[in-house]
């Protein structure tokens, strides 16, 4: 009997630490998304020495919008993608998707060239042969109606193997 | 006796277990339920209306306003405490931010209109500056002048406002506008594009016209 208490009161209490671990979880801050984030390929193969596309797949968050690679006002900060020299491929040239006109509610007089939703972007590469782990980074900058967020550079890590 | 008094205490205790282990279950779900609910609806940077700002300038309010010394334009240090006396508004932003451009020239308006009443506008820009490298360094701070010259303002320009953005609540989002009373106390404040009318409530507030 004296056992089967002990028994049954050490799984009351793991069930009680549980329960606080639980709530620890579900107390912590919310927290926000990026603006933007990567969505894939996570892994390319391409002909090695050779000029190859990969086409990047980009989500932005709802309710946002960044400025297009060509945004109309020469203040506005370029949605830009680029990959570091080192890594074993290079980035001869990118093709961005064309900007949406976008205007904001207070203002319909000016109008914005930005990208909203999932876009893509087809990158001209060419890799070494051999297995590169590029860290890749797009820039861009965030609105939505009424305020702007500060410019951001966000990881854009792909495998890229050259055969 | 003694082994019905452990049974009894064994099964209350499990009984406020089961009960207590309900309610923090039904804690969880219902903050699953907002959490998966404030993913679903459209992201919004801005809280505008005034009494719901962002909870890292709330702490702001109806205090000294921060104090700070930056650099204008020329090169002349400009410091919030010496506008002592004045109501002032502490404006956050930025040449890469559209909404900023917009409420630029109701600034503008309103600055000229309240001035002869001891109200002045303090422009902090966010924009960021290669502080290492002299030569960027002077195209970005011209940059910055050539906008606020088409812009006509026509109050002090301040560079480097990412020195003082950590006592300001971390400005997430442009524009941000605090509110200084005469006394240099914090009365009012507003995240994002709002209306001029807002924005004058807000001035008038400050030079102690309203309550």
């Amino acid at each position: 009997m004296r056992n089967a208490a002990i028994l049954v009161m050490t799984i009351a209490a793991i069930a009680v630490q549980a329960q606080f671990a639980l709530q620890d979880k579900a107390s912590g801050s919310f927290e926000k998304g990026p603006s933007v984030v990567y969505l894939f390929p996570e892994q390319v193969t391409v002909p090695a020495g050779k000029a190859s596309t990969m086409a990047l797949h980009f989500r932005i968050g709802q309710g946002l919008h960044i400025n297009s690679h060509t945004p109309k006002d020469a203040y506005l900060i370029p949605t830009t993608l680029s990959i570091p020299a080192a890594s074993g491929v290079r980035l001869d040239g990118a093709t961005y998707p064309a900007g949406a006109e976008f205007t904001l509610p207070v203002d319909p007089s000016t109008k914005l060239s930005v990208y909203t939703g999932e876009f893509v972007i087809t990158a001209q590469i060419v890799a070494e042969r051999g297995n590169h782990l590029v860290q890749g980074a797009l820039h861009y900058q965030a609105c939505d109606n009424n305020a702007c967020m500060p410019p951001k550079t966000i990881p854009v890590a792909i495998d890229v193997i050259g055969k | 006796m003694k082994r019905n008094t452990v049974v009894l205490f064994v099964v209350l205790f499990l009984l406020a277990g089961f009960g207590w282990a309900g309610w923090a279950n039904w804690e969880y779900r219902k903050q699953a339920a907002a959490r998966a609910a404030a993913m679903a609806a459209p992201a919004e940077l801005v809280m505008a209306a005034e009494g719901d700002l962002p909870p890292s300038i709330v702490p702001l309010m109806h205090k000294p306003a921060p104090d700070f010394t930056l650099e204008d334009l020329s090169g002349r240090k400009v410091s919030l405490a010496n506008y002592k006396g004045k109501a002032v508004l502490v404006n956050f932003w930025a040449t890469w931010c559209g909404p900023c451009k917009i409420e630029t020239p109701w600034l503008v308006d309103l600055r000229n209109q309240y001035a002869p009443q001891g109200f002045e506008i303090l422009a902090v820009s966010e924009d960021d500056l290669d502080l290492g490298d002299k030569q960027k360094l002077s195209e970005e701070k011209q940059e910055i002048a050539h906008f606020a010259q088409q812009m006509h303002m026509p109050y002090p320009v301040l560079l480097d406002g990412d020195a003082i953005s950590k006592p300001y609540g971390g400005l997430d989002s442009l524009p941000t506008s605090f509110f200084v009373d005469r006394n240099g106390n914090v009365v009012a404040a507003q995240v994002g594009l709002t209306s001029k009318d807002e924005i004058e409530g807000n001035i008038r507030k400050a030079l102690g016209a309203v309550k």
